[in-house]
This record gives structure tokens, C-alpha cells and sequence, in this order.
């Protein structure tokens, strides 16, 4: 009989995701979809508004990332303003990469060790009563400490640059509105409240090496599972190096050759389309020059490794060769690597809060620059889940009359699209039912991408996550609600 | 107290507001903090006080508000960056061995829309809300 499977993990108002797959009556898979609400009513809701408010505004549109917002709009801004994307005051420019390296810290910590972990150290099949951060700390308590404290760093890191926890205004058209004094500076070198920088590098490394004994052990899986070629898109410096705050835009198909050769990004519009497809909310990005079906691309740390040529940071450079060996310096096109992608720039981040940490000019007093106006601007930034893309348009009067954000969760819906259907050939087709460990496995394909399902808003009555077996008639065979 | 949730998606605001407007009343012995979504370091900080406050915006209440007492989780939802609260007492109990006394302020949202300010409904029922909490920090209220 055939079979229609649904998974809709459902919020209370929209960021949620749901995941339907078609079977045959031979078992086999006919369509998967996994679709997510998307907000564009946001690009609305802009207009009208005067641009100078647009870097606070935006960040309403997500509880995980809203610096990667926050700093996308302030770079659009900052070319609206007349000052450009790169030639804000050294103190301005460093306070913002301290502010976005701390973000790429905590959301990464956060994923691996409260999302990732305990798929690996517990198990994909183990009960999703203990899957989770709790069962992380049964298992190895030291790691859960290191998980909260990792995390507080990088929010303190945000708090000492945004200059609030909610609705952070540190970034301003042209510049920044604070610098970091000796005091806030201290705090994270002399670790009050821990842990130092040092600690956190230390951490870090040692990330690194859970993946690697996990991997090391679990070989076909972690190669194997929803592993697919792609392209990959992301910035990076202009002389190649992996950088989340500025560059220009790149990339490489499934065998690493450029498709994209390091464009100004100002000109996406040229280089990047956007697909409808009537049965999803959500667009379907693809590089023009490839073509709808050929052009899509994976964007996130699997894709940042793969475009960029170097890291510029010792011990994450280390760690970027060995994870370069494995593929024979290919890019790498399997999807449970991009944990291992994502611990690397996790390194990557903290040295970098290091370097900035110790640098005098985060000190400066020089916080903004004036230029002469323009009406349209584009930002762009490497956000934890991939490139983000911010685009503006004002009117004489000030007033933000377009907007057009294409976020990292879009770049990567066809990617996510694949790894689901992938699940559902190799774990879900033929079988007569639905266990805790199939669903996880569609979980798990997902949450390589780390989609934002949960963002914008939450509260009391949030539903569970729910798996519908259909049959061709629509009857419910099998729910399941966890 | 920790008020949490989006002030750019209306009265999702409310447990920030209501974090908001009783930190600037100075109550003495009170701390009050504010997020957009809990996640596994508010642990740390619910294991640094004897009396732990989450104050949420809810959909689907009948009252203006509820106050309840809420006890660590059993499970958490493995999907998800954002913790409830009870998983956050759940953490913190595992973690540090610490359990306080926990409470949950749910107040009464109407409008869940993209957009700044609560909704005159849910200023109301913040009103009341507040005016229950202070009695309930003076000791007036169980």
C-alpha cells in the first residue's frame, strides 16, 4: 500500500520545518520534500523604515543568530552611508569580527555539544530520552561543563561588543557605537567568569578529537551517510583564506573546481538565482551560470572548507590539512563531516578571539566614518550556518523601500532536500515501520545543515515533534509524538 | 527571574518586558535577566540562585497569567537550540547538583505577528502579572 510519511517538529508560529515522504506500494520512495515555513513578511515589514534602524530590526528575525543579522544589515548600511564594506576605522572593523568570531563560537559550541554529541557519544538509535545534552552529562560531565561554559564565553563575547543581550546595537551604519575597555578585555583573558580564551582553545581542540575517534570508529557511517556531490558557495578573503566577516564570493563544484571565481558580492544578483517551486515556502537558490538544475550549492562549514585555500590561524590550519588529507585535498562532499568542518572553524574562532583579544586597536576611539550616500546597498557575512545575504534599497527621504535577505537556511534547502531524500532510500524505504532510530536519522541529516526551525519566536504550547504514516487514501497507518 | 522570547514578534515580548520593568524597580535580592530563548548556560545561572523565576509569554490561556511551580524535566526534545524551562532545571540539576525553587510566570499573549510593542490585551494582563510577582516577592503570595 502506498505510504505518505510526515515529520513536523510544528512551533508555535512559523520558522518550523516538516518532512513528507511519499512510498509506493512497493515500499519503494516516490517523493520527499522536507519543507520549512519561511519569514519573508519580514522584508515587508523593513520598508518604510529609516535604514539607520535596520542592523537592530533585523535581529528579530532569529533567536540564534541574530548578530549574523545584525552585522549583514550594518555592512549593507555601511555602503549606503558612503563608508563601503571595507574601510571602516581598524577599531570599528575589529570590534565587529570580535563581536561575529564570538557568535561563530558559542552557536557552533552549542551545536556540537548539545545537538551533534550525542547523536555520536550515545548513539543514533539510543532513546531520545537520554539523546540529548542530560545524557551527555551521564556520559561525560566534564564535556557538558565545558558545552555551558564554551557557550557563556561566546554570549559574553556578543554582550561585551552588541552592548545587550536582546536587540544587540553595536554595529552602526559606518562603524560601531562602543569599543572594548581593558576591563572587558581582561575578563576574557584572565578567564572572570571562566573560562580564559586559552581554556576555550584547549576545549576546542579536544572537539576535534572526540569527532576524530568517533569517525575513526564509525568510518561508513560518518563517510557514507547522505554523503552527495555538490557545489559549495561562501566569502572568503580576497587571497583565499577562510574569513566570516568579509571577502568575495566563491565556488567550487564536486571536484573543486572554481564555478564561481571570486566575485564582488554587491553583484549576486548576476551570479545567483532563486527558485519557486509551488509545494515549498521556501525559494531554491542556484549559481545562473550552472543552471536551476545544476546550480545548487551546499553553504555552511562542509562548504567553507571546501571553497577557502587556507586557514589563517595556526592550530585550525593544522587541524584544516588533516581534514584536507582525507579527501585527498578534494572537496568534501559528505554531510556528517560537516561536524568535523564545524569544530574546525570552532578552533578557528576561538584563536581569532585571541589575536583580536590582545590587538590595541580594539581600544581605539576611532568608531565611525561618513562618506557620501547611496540608495541601495548589499552585505553579506559567513554566518554559523552559512553565507547570509542582505540587500537594501532606500529613497531620498530615508526610508527602506526594498529589502531582500536570503538567509543560510535558504542557500542550503536543496542540500537538506537531498540528505532527506537520502535517508529516506537508505533507512526508511521498504520498512514497515517507523522506529525511534529511523527518525532520528532524518534528524540527524538535518541537523548536519543546522536549520533554523525553531527561529523567531517560541513559547508555552509548543508542539512535539510528530511522524504521520499515511496510506494512498490518506488514512493514518502509523503517529507517532515525541 | 529570567524573562525570555522575541520583543520583535509582539507579545512574545511579554517575558522580556516584564523582566524589563522589574529591573528597573531595584527590587532588593532580585536579579533579573532577559534572553531571547533559553539554551544550556542559564543553567549555570539558575544554579547560582535559591529561587528561580521564568516569566514566558503563553498562547492559549484563559487567565490573564498563571504561576506555577515547575519541577526539572524528565526528557528533553532533541531538535531543538531552545531548551523549556524545565529542561534548563533539568541541566542545572544534573550538572551542578543544584535545584531551586522554580517557578513559572506564564503571561497571556494575543498577537504573535512580526512588529514591536505588546498588544493593549497583553499590556493588561503584564500589568496584573507584575503586580502578582511583586506581592509574591514580598512574601505575600505562595
Amino acid at each position: 500500500m502506498a505510504r505518505k510519511i510526515t515529520i513536523e517538529p510544528v512551533t508555535r508560529v512559523e520558522g518550523h520545518g516538516k518532512v513528507t515522504i511519499h512510498l509506493d506500494d512497493a515500499g519503494k520512495v516516490k517523493q520527499s520534500r522536507f519543507h520549512i515555513v519561511e519569514f519573508r513578511g519580514f522584508e515587508r515589514f523593513v520598508q518604510g523604515r529609516p535604514y539607520w534602524e535596520a542592523p537592530v530590526l533585523v535581529q528579530r528575525l532569529c533567536g540564534i543568530c541574530p548578530v549574523s543579522h545584525h552585522l549583514a544589515a550594518a555592512k549593507a548600511m555601511d555602503v549606503i552611508v558612503g563608508v563601503g564594506p571595507d574601510k571602516l576605522t581598524p577599531t570599528a572593523e575589529k570590534m565587529r569580527r570580535l563581536m561575529h568570531y564570538g557568535q561563530m563560537l558559542q552557536s557552533h559550541a552549542l551545536h556540537f555539544f548539545h545537538l551533534c554529541a550525542p547523536d555520536f557519544l550515545l548513539g543514533m538509535d539510543a532513546d531520545p530520552a537520554i539523546r540529548n545534552v542530560i545524557g551527555i552529562i551521564a556520559l561525560n560531565k566534564d564535556l557538558a561543563v565545558q558545552a555551558v561554559l564554551m557557550r557563556k564565553f561566546g554570549q559574553e563575547v556578543i554582550l561585551a561588543t552588541a552592548g545587550k543581550k536582546i536587540h544587540g546595537t553595536g554595529a552602526i551604519p559606518g562603524g560601531i557605537n562602543k569599543n572594548l575597555t581593558p576591563e572587558e578585555r581582561d575578563q576574557f583573558l584572565k578567564g572572570t567568569p571562566p573560562p580564559t580564551i586559552d581554556q576555550t582553545i584547549e576545549w576546542s581542540l579536544a572537539a576535534i578529537e572526540i569527532f576524530k575517534a568517533y569517525h575513526a570508529k564509525n568510518k561508513d557511517v560518518v563517510d557514507g551517510f547522505a554523503a552527495f556531490p555538490s557545489n559549495h558557495l561562501s566569502l572568503v578573503r580576497k587571497d583565499g583564506a577562510l574569513d566570516f566577516y568579509h571577502g568575495v564570493l566563491r565556488a567550487v563544484d564536486a571536484e573543486g573546481r572554481k564555478v564561481l571565481n571570486d566575485v564582488d558580492y554587491k553583484d549576486y544578483l548576476d551570479h545567483i538565482g532563486e527558485e519557486v517551486r509551488s509545494w515549498s515556502y521556501m525559494k531554491f537558490p542556484y549559481i545562473k551560470s550552472l543552471g536551476k538544475a545544476a546550480g545548487w550549492y551546499r553553504v555552511g562549514p562542509l562548504a567553507r572548507l571546501n571553497t577557502c585555500d587556507y586557514i589563517p590561524s595556526p592550530l585550525a590550519q593544522k587541524a584544516f590539512e588533516a581534514y584536507k588529507a582525507y579527501t585527498d585535498g578534494k572537496p568534501n562532499n559528505m554531510s556528517l563531516h560537516t561536524h568535523w568542518a564545524r569544530l574546525i572553524e570552532l578552533l578557528h574562532s576561538a584563536e581569532v578571539i585571541k589575536e583580536l583579544l590582545l590587538d590595541k586597536d580594539l581600544q581605539g576611539t576611532k568608531l565611525v566614518k561618513k562618506g557620501k550616500k547611496v540608495l541601495e546597498g548589499v552585505g553579506l557575512i559567513e554566518a554559523p550556518r552559512g553565507t547570509l545575504f542582505h540587500h537594501y534599497r532606500i529613497n531620498n527621504d530615508d526610508q527602506i523601500v526594498m529589502a531582500n535577505l536570503i538567509v543560510s537556511t535558504t542557500n542550503n534547502n536543496e542540500p537538506m532536500n537531498r540528505a532527506v531524500h537520502w535517508v529516506a532510500e537508505n533507512v526508511l524505504a521498504g520498512k514497515p515501520e517507523i522506529t525511534e532510530g529511523m527518525l532520528n536519522r532524518v534528524e540527524v541529516a538535518i541537523r548536519a545543515y543546522d536549520p533554523c526551525l525553531s527561529c523567531a519566536t517560541h513559547a508555552l504550547g509548543q508542539m512535539p515533534l510528530e511522524v504521520v504514516l499515511r496510506d494512498s487514501r490518506n488514512n493514518i497507518l502509523q503517529r507517532k509524538v515525541r | 527571574m529570567i524573562g525570555f522570547g522575541n520583543p520583535g514578534r509582539r507579545d512574545d515580548g511579554l517575558g522580556p518586558a516584564a523582566a524589563e520593568r522589574l529591573s528597573s524597580r531595584s527590587i532588593p535580592g532580585v536579579v533579573c535577566d532577559t534572553d531571547y530563548q533559553l539554551a544550556i548556560e542559564d543553567a549555570l545561572a539558575c544554579s547560582k540562585y535559591d529561587i528561580v523565576i521564568f516569566i514566558d509569554a503563553a498562547r492559549g490561556l484563559r487567565e490573564p497569567f498563571t504561576f506555577t511551580k515547575i519541577k526539572a524535566a524528565a526528557a528533553i526534545p532533541p531538535m531543538s537550540h531552545a531548551l523549556r524551562p524545565e529542561a534548563v532545571l533539568a541541566i542545572a540539576a544534573e550538572l551542578y547538583d543544584r535545584t531551586p525553587d522554580a517557578r513559572l510566570l506564564a503571561i497571556r499573549g494575543h498577537g504573535w505577528t512580526i512588529g514591536e510593542g505588546l498588544t493593549e490585551k497583553a499590556e493588561k494582563n503584564l500589568a496584573l502579572a507584575l503586580e502578582f510577582l511583586e506581592d509574591f516577592l514580598k512574601g505575600n503570595r505562595s
